[in-house]
């Protein structure tokens, strides 16, 4: 029974890579060539690649160089630099992009879209990276020292090798991230793959050309998905040797203690003051030709609506597979797992052409409704689900079941006074996950909407397509307010919730 | 409180046989100890036993009440068993009181004095009661989940290695609180162990399984003394073997000739001697002259490896701190009779001679070597 | 480690429950049976809103609308096929609107919403009607450009000279109506030539409205758009800037090609009687004067009807002879991927 449901989840999270299979091979390999193999998708490769490689090096470079100063050198406040550097995640890549690009019109070039992204995304590697230098057994790097070696050599020779796996996995994340993004980009008119299928699909809906580009953009993401798999290799370094870890004795900066505070200072401000102080203006410029309050609450009920809805389905569908996971460890369970993980590296451009095509032709009755966009939802979030129940299921092994059945209580008793409140924290943290993740989901929602139906990022979207900046603030605001909530649970517990 | 009786019990994994005929008798208010090396099928008997499975034949009885085998198969929840998992399997969610409480009725779950009485038999304080399990320590932890599993108070409890994740001091400690309350309530218990110091330390009775089976049930002195064969000698505790000739009487072996335990038929054979056995004294005539090897010294007593001319090493025990240095040359005695075994040309053939250390079977791979020789 | 629920992980599980009730009690009021028609519309939401102001009040019929983009709309009306929930069709751009006609997916209109509307601003079909009528223009900054050097032609813009000087929104579908009438009129290798050029030259815009403000920034010389983002910047005291300069190409150039935003009935609506309610009055006299009140600035094609008073009369513009009913969407697309515009 488990069994079963688990596998119509990972057939539903497969069901757009199942389509864009199809239709490429619909489209056949004449029709491959003439849409495929042509210079837009060069340039668009080119423009991807680029921005890729690009963005994922200056988070790198950042995240791991602010980790290092809050969890290992003597910079003052570090406690309140870590919030800090993780608040950025507050705000969606497409606020940020809009609250630079209406006060600087001129970043619409690579090195714009580089800013901008790189500020959104770099916490991806930031919030990875810190923790684990906060695992790393600090009696090593001592070694290291008394060894000779300076703190430059300590730092290359034995944290970054510690480093590696979170490191790759934050850069994995970054370069996921930034394959899926639609708004941002769109904002500061750089084309990317993501793009050029939102405007295939303006001029044709669901024609080849769109379906072909996203079968393009589909490759790139299993390609980074298997060079982080070779790269990674073995998971990890185990700690050798058990007892409490020894306190970290910071690095005295001493004289680059300031030259260190105003880089953690520009960062946070770049990442983080000027996309609020943006907001604030705008805020302020639209207040000026009056905030439809009423519009806004209904929006924002409109959204929370549906965030719920989909935090609910998503840990519903997570249950199975990530009770399989946990109970019934094998092949079977892990292709399951995977399954799921696979189908959301799919951008949401990709799973909403997909669910769009496919509701129509195959379940007409389901087409352009609630269900269809919680199904998106689903698929595209439902790692963040599955990874909390996962470690929920951890929590509660099959003992405790045995244990409460031989004090006598039934089955369903066991479900109340056991089962539930052990998994209740996994599926609130997972649900709550989710949740804030719908909140700020513009690609797919953009598609899948049904008639009728506005959230925030759709009602952003629409205002600032519309270069109606003032209008479009009080909708950012909210999300922004919305989505602190998740960043203290990630500035907490880094692992959680971190996947696609 | 009742017996359990277990007949012709079979249970199979796939295709793997785990439990195959097993009997198994328990009587009312016993403490029955089930030994065995890991994969024997003793966590697997535990769980028939407990309900959480059902045998593939045979039945289980609680006294005249047939829960499993014969065509029924009473609930887990409806048997009455109590059932203490490894490291406890406290409800992480539910105070040490909610937890005790779980198994009562709904209207008994508030009374305190319930759980005071039932914390107070398993030797803890009354201000444990609301304290989280995570507080407490492992030991802690254990008793409390006996005291959970005795409190509806159930015609049969069962432990799953209880003692196995605590260190040393804390084993001892609450092997005892344990012990204590299960024979304060008077229960029945099976208890499943690898340890063979716990199991012939706490139980009336031990029952070894090999390979599924009941091979051995009896009291500890005679599973110590009278091991039914080699296996179980090696495996309830460290075994000196060698290999004798029985001549009238009598067992001639690397050790001289020495006194039998029981009669035996003439010819080939395999004797059996504890290392307590043996006593050393300075070199004479008579004995056999052996050559100290090493001395691992443990303070109360020491156990001494010795060469003997044959080429055999058997380990001695002496008590006290007066003992021999490496490369001495000893006479060796013995002390009391010795098992014998007749050589059985159809069975196991144990190649080499030699203390083999306790908790192991022979026909595993078994190094009559002491380990940090080399 | 042990898992444990902290209390605002409680709080949020609290909030996501109750919200999941609400939304599916939410969804089970909304089920009832009141008149709805869903119009799919890719006109400006606020022009469509204030044109059908009296609607709901006059017949009782509540509107629903799905607001996107002409071609996204016309190719989801035909692959939606029989199914299609829309009632009502209303386009920006008149090649959308023909592309669902030509899959014979709309109904014929009422002979006397016909009537309402001039006879040039509505295919010989009957199928559909025009509603709004924007007449394309060159937006330009006087200080980048003199106006003795603008072109002469908008064809010329493909002209190497214009190299990274001219905006255009390719993926809009106000540009790809432009383009239909560059290929109705010029045909097609005439109209790949000039995407050809313009793929060079061109800086893309996601929108007129940024085209609009790229101008008057100087960012970007001359932007291809269409009049009325000028004249509504203007009646707004230049809220964008007032520094670009509106200029029309007239002479039958196709750079004066005037756009019809056409109104339709979906042949698969159940509700065929409403439907066609909507497009009569769209089209009548009341809705075809609130166009002209409004701030958007474009063209009422109501037989009778004055347009704003701020524009120049349509007639005078110098606009070529193009048929409504005869622009291709579908190739423009096609030449527009052909040469990597999209």
């Amino acid at each position: 029974m488990t069994l079963a449901l688990a596998i119509c989840v990972a057939a539903l999270a497969l069901l757009p890579l199942g389509y864009i299979a199809a239709s490429t091979v619909d489209v056949g390999w004449a029709g491959i060539r003439e849409l495929v193999f042509r210079p837009r998708v060069g340039e668009l490769l080119w423009n991807t690649s680029r921005l890729v490689l690009g963005t994922v090096a200056v988070c790198a470079v950042l995240g791991v160089g602010a980790a290092w100063l809050v969890e290992r050198s003597s910079v003052p406040a570090r406690r309140v630099w870590h919030v800090l550097l993780v608040a950025p995640l507050a705000v969606p890549a497409f606020v940020n992009s809009y609250a630079w690009i209406s006060l600087l019109p001129g970043l619409d070039t690579y090195a714009g879209a580089l800013l901008v992204v790189s500020l959104s995304y770099f916490p991806f590697v930031y919030l990875p990276v810190a923790a684990t230098f906060r695992g790393l057994d600090p009696a090593l790097e001592d070694t290291a020292r008394g060894l000779g070696l300076s703190s430059w050599a300590v730092f290359r020779r034995v944290q970054l090798p510690q480093l590696r796996v979170a490191l790759l996995g934050g850069s994995l994340l970054v370069a996921l991230h930034l394959l899926a993004e639609f708004g941002a980009l769109q904002m500061l008119r750089y084309p990317t793959f993501t793009t050029a299928i939102y405007d295939q699909y303006r001029a044709t809906f669901n024609g080849a050309g769109a379906t072909m580009l996203a079968g393009v953009l589909v490759l790139l993401c299993l390609g980074l998905l298997l060079a982080e798999l070779r790269l990674r290799g073995r998971r990890g370094y185990a700690r050798t040797g058990g007892g409490a870890a020894r306190p970290v004795r910071p690095v005295a900066l001493g004289i680059l203690t300031l030259p260190a505070l105003a880089g953690l200072a520009a960062l946070v401000a770049l990442a983080l003051a000027v996309p609020l102080a943006s907001l604030g203006y705008w805020m302020a410029a639209g207040a000026s030709a009056g905030l439809d309050l009423g519009l806004l609450g209904a929006t924002t009920g409109t959204t929370l609506g549906l965030a719920a809805a989909a935090a609910v389905a998503a840990v519903a569908m997570a249950l199975p597979t990530g009770w399989l996971a946990v109970r019934a460890r094998g092949r079977v369970a892990t292709l399951l797992e995977r399954s799921a993980y696979l189908g959301s590296a799919v951008p949401g451009i990709v799973v909403a052409l997909a669910l769009v095509t496919l509701s129509i032709r195959a379940t007409p009755w389901l087409y352009q409704t609630v269900p269809v966009l919680l199904a998106a939802y689903a698929i595209l979030f439902l790692p963040r689900a599955i990874v909390t129940v996962r470690a929920a299921v951890e929590q509660s092994p099959p003992v405790y079941d045995d244990v409460a059945a031989s004090l006598g209580a039934s089955a369903p008793d066991r479900l109340r006074r056991v089962t539930l409140p052990l998994l209740a924290p996994g599926i609130g943290a997972g649900a709550a996950l989710v949740f804030l993740a719908v909140v700020t989901e513009l690609t797919a929602t953009l598609l899948l909407a049904p008639t009728g139906t506005t959230t925030l990022a759709t009602a952003f979207w629409s205002a600032s397509s519309a270069l109606e900046y003032g209008a479009a603030a009080p909708y950012a605001v909210v999300m922004v307010l919305l989505s602190a909530p998740a960043t203290v649970l990630l500035s907490r517990d880094a692992r959680r919730g971190l996947t696609t | 409180m009742s017996s359990l009786t277990v007949t012709d019990l079979t249970k199979s994994f796939t295709t793997t046989p785990v439990l195959t005929g097993l009997d198994l008798h328990v009587p009312s208010g016993s403490l029955t100890a089930l030994l065995g090396p890991s994969g024997c099928g003793k966590t697997t008997l535990l769980r028939l036993i407990a309900g959480f499975d059902d045998p593939d034949a045979g039945t289980v009885a609680l006294g005249d009440r047939v829960v499993a085998g014969a065509g029924r198969s009473v609930p887990a929840r409806r048997r009455g068993i109590g059932f203490v998992p490894q490291e406890g399997g406290l409800f992480p969610h539910l105070s040490v009181a909610a937890n005790i409480s779980f198994g009562l009725p709904r209207r008994q779950r508030r009374d305190g004095g319930r759980v005071r009485e039932l914390l107070g038999l398993v030797g803890l304080g009354p201000e444990l009661a609301d304290r989280p399990p995570h507080q407490l320590s492992g030991g802690q932890q254990q008793r409390v989940a006996l005291a959970r599993a005795l409190a509806p108070e159930p015609s049969l409890v069962l432990l799953d290695e209880p003692f196995s994740s605590l260190d040393a001091a804390l084993r001892e400690e609450t092997r005892l609180a344990v012990a204590e309350a299960l024979r304060a309530s008077g229960a029945t218990a099976v208890l499943v162990t690898h340890d063979q110091a716990e199991a012939l330390s706490m139980a009336d009775q031990v029952a070894v399984l090999r390979g599924g089976r009941l091979v051995q049930l009896t009291d500890p002195r005679t599973l110590y003394r009278h091991p039914r064969d080699l296996d179980v000698a090696t495996f309830v505790g460290e075994a000196v073997i060698l290999d004798a000739d029985i001549r009238d009487g009598r067992a001639a072996c690397a050790l001289g000739s020495l006194a039998l335990e029981r009669s035996c038929p003439a010819g080939p054979a395999r004797v059996l001697l504890r290392p307590e056995q043996l006593r050393l004294s300075a070199p004479t005539e008579t004995g056999p002259v052996a050559r100290v090897r090493s001395v691992d010294f443990y303070g109360h007593d020491s156990r001494v490896w010795l060469d003997l001319p044959s080429g055999v090493t058997v380990s001695a025990r002496l008590e006290g701190t007066d003992v021999p240095v490496v490369g001495d040359a000893v006479t060796i005695t013995v002390r009391g009779a010795v098992l014998p075994f007749p050589s059985d040309p159809a069975g196991p053939q144990h190649s080499r001679e030699g203390t083999a250390p306790a908790g192991t079977f022979l026909d595993e791979d078994v190094s009559t070597e002491p380990a940090r020789v080399s | 480690m042990t898992h444990r629920l902290t209390l605002p992980g409680r709080a949020i599980a609290t909030l996501v429950s109750v919200a999941g009730v609400t939304t599916a009690l939410a969804a089970c009021g909304d089920a009832s049976g009141a008149e709805k028609l869903t119009v799919y519309s890719a006109q400006h939401e606020s022009l469509v809103r204030a044109m059908l102001e009296g609607f709901t009040d006059e017949t009782g019929i509540e509107l629903e609308f799905r607001d996107a983009n002409d071609s996204e709309l016309a190719n989801q009306i035909v692959e939606e096929g029989e199914a299609s929930p829309a009632d009502v069709f209303l386009t920006e751009n008149s090649p959308s609107i023909d592309v669902v006609d030509k899959a014979g997916l709309l109904a014929p209109l009422d002979d006397a919403t016909l009537e309402q509307v001039g006879e040039e601003y509505r295919p010989d079909s009957g199928t559909w009607v025009g509603f709004a009528a924007r007449s394309t223009a060159l937006i330009y900054n006087p200080a980048e450009i003199p106006e003795d050097e603008l072109p002469a032609s908008m064809l010329d813009l493909a002209d190497p000279a214009w190299d990274g000087r001219v905006g255009i929104a390719a993926g809009g579908a106000d540009f790809q109506a432009i383009v239909s009438a560059v290929l109705a009129l010029e045909g097609e290798d005439a109209t790949r030539e000039w995407l050809t050029g313009l793929e060079r030259n061109a800086e893309i815009y996601a929108s007129n409205t940024a085209i609009m403000k790229a101008v008057d920034e100087g960012e970007v010389p001359v932007g291809i758009t269409y009049h009325y983002y000028w004249f509504r910047d203007q009646a707004q005291n230049g809220l964008i800037g007032d520094d670009a300069k509106l200029h029309y190409f007239g002479n039958a150039d196709p750079g004066a090609f005037i756009s019809v935003s056409g109104a339709g009935v979906l042949a698969s609506s159940d509700q065929p009687e409403e439907a066609q309610r909507l497009v009569a009055y769209l089209t009548s006299q009341v809705a075809q004067e609130k166009l002209a009140e409004s701030s958007a600035l474009e063209y009422a094609v109501g037989t009778g009807v004055a347009s704003a008073e701020a524009l120049p009369p349509l007639e005078e513009l110098g606009a070529p002879d193009v048929d409504p009913g005869s622009l291709d969407a579908p190739l423009v697309t096609e030449l527009m991927q052909e040469v990597g515009l999209l």
